[in-house]
C-alpha cells in the first residue's frame, strides 16, 4: 500500500453522489472506491481496507445503520461518516451514537466534502497512532521485566559475587581505608540490586503482592532508617535533614522495605531539588485514623502546569541539575507503594519556594497485630 | 569424611562462576565449572561429585530446572545434594525473604539468591554435604 495515499470508500445508492465524490477527490492523494448498496459496500470494506467510509443512511437493502455496525465490527479503527439524505439531525445523532465519527448532510458542496474527508482522515491517523502507542506500551511493560532482569541484574550480581570473593581473598591484607572502599562498592551494588528489584516489582508485577507481607510497622523506625540512607547525599549539599516525629505514633500495617523506599524517594527528591545549605524537614504525626508524613523542602519547586504529571511514569523535573537527573520512576513508584498500603500521596508546591509532599497512611488496627505475626511465621515454617 | 569434597557448578555466566570458584577453593573444596546444562550434566554423570551448584536460568529459560528434574529420575544422581543459585527468587519464593528454601527437586536441595555472601555460601554447602551424608548413612 502506498503510505501517502488514503483509501476512501463511498457507499451510496445514488450514482450521481458517487460520481461527484469521485470527481471532488480526483487528483488528490486518495484511492477512491464506491459501492451502490450495503452488501457490496461491506464486501469492499474487507477487500479494499479503507481508511474512511462514507455511508448513506437511506439505501435499499441493508440499512446504513447495519452497514455502520458491521464496519466497526470488522475494524474499529476505520473512520465512518454518514451521509444523511433527509438532513434530519436525529438520524445523524443516532449514527454518531453508534460510532460514526461525523455526518454529511445532502446536498453538500465540494468544499464541505473535502473538509470532512480531511478531518476524517486525520482522525484515522490519530486512532491508528494511539493504538500503536498502546500496543508499544504493553510490549514495553511485558518485556521490561525480562530485559531488566537479564541485562542489568546478571552482570551486577556477578560483580557483587566477585567483590565478595575479593574481600574473602584479601581478608587481613587490606588497610582500613582500602577495606572501606571495598565496603562502599559492595553497598552501592547492593543498593542497585535492590532498586532493580523494586522497579521490577512495580513495573512488571502487581504491586498489590506486597500486601502479602504486610505486618505492623513502626513509621518512626522507617523514617530514621530512610534518613540514614539519604544522609550522605544531603551532607554533600550541606542540607540538614530535620525529623519532627510525634511521640507514640501508632504502627501501620505495611511492608517495611517498600515503605522505606517511598520515604527515601521523597527525601532524596527533596535533597535533589533543594538549594545548597538549606533544610529538608520530615514530619510525622497522627491525624484521626491516619498517619501523616510530610516532607518539605526550600527547593526549586514545581510549576503548576507540571503538578498533574509528577506522579506519572518517567516524569523528570525540568529544573533538576543534569547531574541529578533521575529515572522519572521515583514518584510513580512511591505513589503505587503508598496506594498499595491503602494510603494516598499529594503535593503542594510553589515555583522557587519549595515543595511539600504528604503521605497519608491508615494506622494498623491493634487487634491484627498478633494475628498477622503468627500467620507469617507459620507460612515461613511450613516449607 | 576427611577427603577433599568435590563440587561441580553449572552456570552460564563465567563472571559469576569466577566469584564462586574463588570462595569455595579458598575454603579447601575441589571445584569444577561447566557453562551450559548439557556439558554440565555429562560431567555430573561421571559420578565424581559430592555436591552440585546449579543456576536456574540458563539458555532459553529455566534449563536448570530441567536438569534438576532429569537428576531426580536417575537413582544415583538423585542422591547428590544440590544448591540452586538463582537470580529469580522473587518469582518462585517471593514469600521467603532472607531464608533459604528447599524446592525439593532432589532429595537434598536448597535455593539461595544471587549474589550470595561467602559466609552463607560456605555454610549452606557444608550443611548440604552433611545432610546428604547423614541420609546415605541412614540408608546403608
Amino acid at each position: 500500500m502506498d503510505q501517502d495515499r488514503s483509501k476512501v470508500l463511498i457507499i451510496d445508492d445514488e450514482e450521481v453522489v458517487l460520481d461527484s465524490c469521485n470527481q471532488i477527490l480526483e487528483g488528490g492523494p486518495y484511492d477512491v472506491a464506491t459501492a451502490m448498496d450495503g452488501t457490496f459496500g461491506l464486501e469492499m470494506v474487507s477487500e479494499f481496507q479503507p481508511d474512511i467510509v462514507f455511508v448513506d443512511l437511506k439505501m435499499p437493502g441493508i440499512s446504513g445503520f447495519d452497514v455502520l455496525e458491521r464496519v466497526h465490527e470488522f475494524d474499529p479503527t476505520i473512520v465512518t461518516i454518514v451521509i444523511t439524505g433527509y438532513a434530519t439531525v436525529d438520524s445523524a445523532v443516532e449514527a454518531i451514537k453508534k460510532g460514526a465519527y461525523d455526518f454529511l448532510p445532502k446536498p453538500f458542496t465540494p468544499d464541505e466534502f473535502r473538509v470532512i474527508t480531511g478531518r476524517g482522515l486525520e482522525r484515522r491517523r490519530l486512532v491508528l497512532e494511539t493504538s500503536a502507542l498502546r500496543r508499544e506500551r504493553e510490549m514495553l511493560r511485558e518485556h521490561f521485566a525480562a530485559i531488566v532482569s537479564h541485562e542489568l541484574k546478571s552482570p551486577l550480581g556477578a560483580v557483587q559475587q566477585n567483590l565478595f570473593a575479593l574481600e574473602a581473598e584479601l581478608a587481613g591484607k587490606l588497610s582500613e581505608a582500602q577495606a572501606k572502599k571495598l565496603e562502599r562498592m559492595k553497598s552501592s551494588i547492593d543498593n542497585l540490586l535492590k532498586l532493580i528489584h523494586t522497579w521490577l516489582r512495580v513495573i512488571s508485577q502487581d504491586i498489590g503482592q506486597i500486601q502479602e507481607s504486610f505486618k505492623p510497622t513502626s513509621i518512626e523506625h522507617v523514617i530514621i532508617e530512610s534518613i540514614e540512607s539519604v544522609e550522605p547525599h544531603a551532607t554533600r549539599k550541606d542540607i540538614e535533614l530535620v525529623p519532627i516525629i510525634a511521640r507514640g505514633l501508632p504502627e501501620v500495617n505495611g511492608d517495611e522495605t517498600t515503605l522505606r523506599e517511598s520515604i527515601v524517594n521523597l527525601l532524596s527528591n527533596s535533597v535533589k531539588y533543594s538549594r545548597i545549605s538549606t533544610q529538608v524537614r520530615i514530619k510525622a504525626e497522627r491525624e484521626d485514623q491516619q498517619i501523616l508524613i510530610s516532607v518539605t523542602d526550600r527547593g526549586v519547586g514545581i510549576a503548576e502546569e507540571d503538578l498533574p504529571f509528577i506522579f506519572g511514569d518517567f516524569y523528570v523535573g525540568k529544573s533538576a541539575p543534569p547531574s541529578e537527573r533521575g529515572s522519572g520512576l521515583g514518584l510513580a513508584i512511591t505513589r503505587r507503594i503508598i496506594e498499595a498500603h491503602g494510603g494516598s500521596i499529594s503535593v503542594e508546591s510553589a515555583l522557587d519556594k519549595g515543595s511539600t509532599f504528604v503521605i497519608r497512611l491508615p494506622i494498623a488496627e491493634s487487634k491484627t497485630k498478633g494475628d498477622s505475626m503468627i500467620e507469617t511465621s507459620v507460612v515461613a515454617n511450613s516449607n | 569424611m576427611s577427603e577433599t569434597k568435590k563440587l561441580l557448578i553449572i552456570d552460564d555466566d563465567p563472571d559469576f562462576v569466577d566469584g564462586i570458584l574463588s570462595i569455595l577453593k579458598g575454603a579447601g573444596y575441589e571445584i569444577e565449572a561447566r557453562y551450559n546444562p548439557k556439558e554440565g550434566y555429562k560431567e555430573l554423570e561421571t559420578g565424581k561429585y559430592d555436591l552440585l551448584l546449579l543456576d536456574i536460568m540458563m539458555g532459553r529459560g529455566a534449563e536448570g530446572v530441567m536438569l534438576a528434574r532429569k537428576m531426580r529420575k536417575d537413582p544415583k544422581l538423585r542422591e547428590i545434594p544440590v544448591l540452586i543459585i538463582t537470580g529469580i527468587r522473587e518469582q518462585i519464593a517471593y514469600l521467603f525473604p532472607g531464608s533459604s528454601v528447599s524446592p525439593h527437586f532432589v532429595e537434598v536441595d536448597e535455593l539461595v539468591e544471587k549474589p550470595i555472601e561467602p559466609g552463607l555460601l560456605l555454610e549452606r554447602v557444608s550443611y548440604l554435604l552433611k545432610t546428604a551424608e547423614a541420609r546415605k548413612a541412614e540408608k546403608a
